[in-house]
C-alpha cells in the first residue's frame, strides 16, 4: 500500500537559497521519505517479558535513551522507557512485528500514515537543526536518536550517517508542512537542493 | 532558559517540558468519606512557597514521561529531579 505524501503541497524539486557557485557536495540535500513502515512498540507496564529476550530481525532491543539499533532492514529507535519506534523500507516486516511481539505484552501501532518524514544530508545538517532546537547536536553521532522540539514542533531526529551527515526527522503528519518550512528557511543561508 | 535533567533522557531545555503543578498534593483515598471542604482544598488550594518546591513536569516533547523536579521558586535553581514513581521524602 502506498502512503500518500504528507509534504506534496510544499516539497518542490530544485535548488534554493545560497546555492550558486557551489558544487553538489557543498549543498544540503532535502528530501521527503515516503512509503516507510513506522511502527510504535510499547511494552505494557504489567508485562513480565525481558526485553533482552526479544529477538526481532536479528536485533536486540535496548532500553536506553538516545539509542538506535539497526541492520539493513530496520532501525529501532528508543522513544521513551519501554517504547520503541521501528522504521523500515520493507512493509512486509509488519507481519514479523505482530508475530514477534505478543499482544498481551506489547501495544503495536502502525504510524506509517501519521508521520511526515524529511531526510537531510550534507555538510550543514547539524547547523540547520541547531537553529530551531536547543539540543546539543554536537554530541549526536551515528545510530543515536532524540525526541525534541524544532521551533515548538515536536520531532524525532534519527542520525543515520556521520560522513556525510545524514538525518531523518519525523514529526506528526499535521505538523509536517510547518516543520518543512522551518527546516527549509533555516537551510536558505547554506543553499539546499530538494530531490 | 532553564535546563531540566530528565531522569530518562538527560539534560534538556525547558521548552521540551510542560509544567504540571505541585507534586506534593495527594488525592484523597478512594472510597474515603471526605467533606466538601477537604475536596475543595484538594482541587483548588495550593501553597505558593518561596524557596524549594517539589513540582511535576511533563517531558512532552521528549520521552513523554512525568517527572518530579525540586526547584527553588525564587532563584529557579534545580536541585534534583526524580522519576514520577520515585519516593522523594
Amino acid at each position: 500500500m502506498t502512503v500518500i505524501s504528507a509534504l506534496q503541497n510544499v516539497h518542490v524539486k530544485g535548488s534554493f537559497g545560497n546555492f550558486e557557485n557551489k558544487s553538489e557536495n557543498e549543498l544540503l540535500k532535502i528530501k521527503e521519505l515516503k512509503n516507510l513502515l513506522i511502527v510504535q512498540v510499547v511494552q505494557y507496564r504489567n508485562s513480565s517479558i525481558k526485553i533482552d529476550d526479544i529477538n526481532f530481525n536479528k536485533l536486540k532491543f535496548v532500553n536506553q535513551s538516545q539509542t538506535v539499533v539497526s541492520n539493513e532492514n530496520v532501525r529501532v529507535l528508543w522513544n521513551s522507557p519501554n517504547n520503541w519506534l521501528l522504521i523500515s523500507n520493507k512493509k512486509e516486516l509488519l507481519k514479523e512485528i505482530y508475530s514477534t511481539f505478543n499482544e498481551n505484552d506489547f501495544a503495536i501501532t502502525d504510524l506509517s500514515h501519521s508521520k511526515a518524514t524529511i531526510e537531510l544530508e550534507g555538510p550543514y545538517v547539524k547547523e540547520v537543526l541547531k537553529k530551531g532546537c536547543p539540543f546539543n547536536f554536537n554530541i549526536l553521532t551515528k545510530n543515536m536518536s532524540i525526541n525534541s522540539a524544532y521551533n515548538g514542533i515536536s520531532f524525532i531526529v534519527d542520525m543515520v550517517e556521520n560522513e556525510p551527515e545524514k538525518v531523518r526527522i519525523f514529526s506528526l503528519r499535521s505538523f509536517g508542512e510547518s516543520l518543512y518550512h522551518s527546516i527549509t528557511d533555516a537551510s536558505l543561508e547554506f543553499g539546499y537542493k530538494c530531490n | 532558559m532553564l535546563y531540566i535533567f530528565c531522569p530518562h533522557c538527560g539534560s534538556r531545555s525547558q521548552n521540551e517540558f510542560a509544567y504540571g503543578g505541585d507534586a506534593t498534593v495527594k488525592r484523597p483515598e478512594l472510597n474515603k468519606e471526605i467533606s466538601d471542604q477537604e475536596w475543595n482544598n484538594f482541587v483548588y488550594l495550593r501553597k505558593s512557597p518561596r524557596g524549594k518546591h517539589l513540582e511535576l513536569w511533563h517531558h512532552i516533547s521528549g520521552c513523554r514521561q512525568w517527572i518530579k523536579v525540586e526547584r527553588d521558586t525564587s532563584t529557579h535553581e534545580i536541585f534534583k529531579t526524580y522519576k514520577a514513581d520515585e519516593l522523594t521524602k
